[in-house]
């Protein structure tokens, strides 16, 4: 089938290229305020909930685009809103438990949990999956980009003489240069601020198009009344067709890809560090799922909805050879005039742009703390708990987000393969998602869940899902629900539950078994030959390993094989990780949150409730990390000597940019009046002769 | 008419599997006191999180509403 090539004109041409220089420029003026990798990776632990959560939205719209839920939108209706309206199952796990424990662990990155929690090992192996995940989800990012943009790009052009053919890939290798500069020079502060005003043209542009195009197709109800009424339930068919299934998605979208969007995506959760307080953070992710993702739902399908509609119409403007990745771009072009079509297609692509900018940014957050830093500690070049080299650590950073934005272009090979986004992103979540859902999951919610537990999920669930690839009528099929199996791309979604349930019973059953694991490696510790039996088991797991990678020796010996390498693992775990069962799960796990607090203000809490104050500011000649106020403000605030506070500038709008957290010293008797220290001033960005607001934090 | 697997069958199935989930969560934080009740503010929340499961309940099923009967 030919694609569509060349729609829109001049004008939106203009219109793009301005608003993508205006959002690099203004990603660039913000790049400023990066003093170090804290403030690169996480933007400095100091903003307020409505801009997280305004940042949120363009990341979570974007990923899960424009391009793909039009897509299945256009195919099946209102029930392409079903991924945005069932994310609210997991929030009681998410604000009581991972939340809290993130920003109160200090961790810098999912796989650091793992080592403190677990071992250096599972740090290593969480590692690993933490990178596929994310480089496959800028490959599906970059995918989405290209597709978005192709339609507009004319079959072939002349440059320089040379006649050049526009390719998918071609294309995407361009828009992976863009991408890679603006995050790579910005920082996460830059994405922060960029977000903010994506967040808004995003949604004002999928609305846009929603509106118009209702009004096109002659009203809300000559809309409503052109849809078939299949199309206008808001949850898919109970099991079929195998491309668009309400259980299949629900388990691979709501379980999977919701625990997944909240528990693993680096991106995310540095948004949520990037929070002031965990409360800022719980409000911006209850304002995302209740009011932003109901509205994105619209935002994101609606140009589908309207293509659909408009398809019935007698003299449908909807070109046959639309394929169901470009309707909303061919939909924008048809509704929306000159000039307010490069908006809306300028809009869009500066968003997807900004969620590879995060997940790009995560990566190399992943690599410089779970890579690079341990590499350095373990070759003796730098000492544990030492920062080290900020400079140093910043041009790595910065190395790493082109070397990630090159794997990213690769991953785009193999996602291209599926019909639609939607699907190849459904593959995506439901492969990559279960191991390290599961491993964090128990990890949090499960005091004994056990380093030889965690390792085990990942090698022995991973060899039991590769499996499950290879076999799915005989292995998945059980789980199925009733979808019917597509031969060429089986059980895109379902698969989800069968991934999830194979790691979770590696985990849950290698756990149990703890102590019996404990009895036999002693045993094997008292003889001589030890180091000989352990390395014969390291051997017979990598063999095992190997065949179910490439599936030699048919499904049975290939599942038997799999639970004797998990057997394996788990002993080899036990016999060499040395694990304290206390000291490992103190303010690590949900059942010792309080003492996580403790451990991160460094003294009892005081959770009294107070007011926020309202105080001008005087420097002190120190440098040391406490502020001053007087006896008033704190007996306002119900402040002691000890507690963690938090300064901003008292303009809102500002959303803390321009703040700092410290601890209260003594106090003085000049009312109304808050000394801090030179460093303060700087870290703060404060401004002479401007107001504060001080507010307790525990 | 949609059949009873396009309509009120996925309904079902999300918030009775979903509300499993949603349940085992609110159980477990309070358990382990992950929420302490205590506290103002976390008892403002528990009410957030109870409202948000019956908000996303009640659209779900006017919008099959919507969509069967009007």
């Amino acid at each position: 089938m030919d694609r569509i090539h060349t729609i829109g004109t001049q004008t939106d041409w203009v219109v793009m290229i301005v608003y993508l220089v205006a959002i690099l420029l203004f990603g660039s003026y913000f790049s400023k305020y990066n003093h170090n990798t804290t403030d690169f990776f996480f933007g400095g632990r100091r903003f307020s909930w409505w801009l997280i959560a305004m940042s949120i939205v363009a990341t979570g719209v974007s990923s899960h685009s424009f391009v793909k839920y039009s897509a299945k939108a256009w195919e099946y209706g209102f029930s392409s809103s079903m991924a945005y309206m069932n994310d609210w199952f997991f929030i009681p796990f998410f604000m009581f438990g991972w939340l809290p424990i993130v920003v109160y662990s200090k961790i810098r990155s999912i796989p650091e949990y793992f080592e403190k929690r677990f071992s250096p090992s599972a740090r290593f192996f969480v590692t690993i999956l933490q990178l596929l995940y994310l480089v496959g989800y800028i490959g599906i990012g970059f995918l989405t980009m290209g597709k978005a943009i192709l339609p507009l790009m004319p079959p072939t052009m002349s440059l320089f003489g040379l006649e050049i053919n526009i390719t998918l890939m071609g294309l995407i290798i361009v828009i992976a240069f863009v991408t890679g500069a603006y995050t790579t020079f910005g920082g996460q502060i830059a994405v922060l601020f960029t977000d903010l005003v994506q967040g808004f043209m995003l949604l004002l542009a999928g609305l846009m198009v929603f509106i118009i195009g209702i009004d096109y197709v002659g009203g809300w109800h000559a809309f409503w009344n052109l849809l078939p009424t299949e199309w206008k339930m808001p949850l898919a068919h109970y099991n079929k067709p195998s491309d668009f299934n309400f259980v299949g998605i629900f388990w691979q979208d709501g379980i999977a890809g919701s625990v997944g969007f909240l528990f693993m995506n680096m991106g995310l959760i540095m948004r949520f560090m990037s929070a002031k307080s965990v409360n800022e953070g719980r409000k911006a992710a209850t304002f995302n799922i209740l009011f932003m993702l109901p509205v994105s739902a619209i935002v994101v399908s609606g140009g589908g909805w309207v293509g659909k509609a408009m398809s019935m119409l007698s003299n449908s403007p909807i070109p046959a050879n639309t394929e169901p990745d470009f309707i909303f771009v061919v939909v924008a072009n048809i509704i929306m005039g000159p000039g307010v079509f490069g908006f809306v297609v300028a809009a869009l692509a500066a968003a997807l742009m900004s969620t590879v900018n995060t997940l790009l940014n995560a990566s190399s957050a992943v690599y410089v703390n779970d890579i690079y830093n341990p590499m350095r500690i373990w070759l003796k070049k730098l000492k544990k708990n030492d920062k080290g080299n900020e400079k140093r650590a910043l041009l790595v950073a910065r190395i790493a987000t082109v070397a990630f934005t090159i794997l990213g272009v690769l991953a785009v090979i193999p996602f291209s393969s599926y019909p639609t986004v939607y699907e190849a992103h459904g593959y995506f979540h439901s492969t990559l998602t279960p191991p390290l859902v599961i491993a964090i999951f128990l990890g949090v919610f499960w005091k004994k869940f056990t380093p030889a537990g965690v390792i085990a999920t990942v090698i022995g669930g991973v060899s039991l899902m590769v499996l499950g690839a290879y076999y799915p009528g005989v292995l998945i099929a059980p789980f199925d629900h009733g979808t019917p199996m597509d031969p060429v791309h089986p059980y895109t979604y379902i698969g989800a539950l069968y991934n999830t349930f194979v790691c979770l019973a590696v985990g849950v059953i290698v756990t149990l078994f703890h102590k019996q694991f404990t009895k036999t490696v002693n045993r094997i510790k008292k003889y001589s030959n030890r180091n000989l039996i352990m390395s014969v088991m390291v051997i017979v797991c990598a063999i095992f390993f190997m065949l179910v990678i490439l599936n030699i020796g048919g499904v049975q010996f290939l599942f038997i094989a799999s639970l004797i390498m998990t057997f394996l693992v788990s002993m080899i775990s036990s016999y060499y990780i040395k694990y304290d069962p206390i000291a490992q799960t103190e303010g690590l796990t949900v059942s010792s949150l309080h003492r996580a607090k403790e451990m991160f203000k460094g003294s009892k809490l005081n959770e009294r409730d107070g007011e926020i104050v309202k105080v001008n500011w005087n420097v002190r000649k120190d440098d040391e990390d406490f502020v001053n106020l007087s006896k008033h403000e704190m007996n306002k605030m119900n402040a002691e000597v000890g507690d963690l506070i938090y300064v901003s500038d008292a303009r809102k709008y500002l959303g803390g940019l321009k703040s700092f957290h410290s601890t209260i010293g003594e106090p003085h008797a000049e009312e109304g009046i808050i000394y801090i220290s030179k460093e303060h001033l700087q870290n703060g960005l404060l401004i002479k002769g401007r107001l504060l607001t001080a507010e307790k934090e525990m | 008419m949609p059949s009873f697997f396009n309509s009120w069958l996925p309904f079902i199935y999300l918030y009775v599997v979903g509300g499993i989930f949603f349940l085992l969560g609110m159980v477990l934080i309070r358990r382990v006191k992950g929420i302490d009740m205590r506290q103002k503010k976390h008892r403002f929340w528990w009410k957030v999180m109870i409202f948000g499961y019956f908000y996303f309940m009640i659209i779900h099923a006017l919008l099959i509403i919507a969509a069967l009967y009007w």
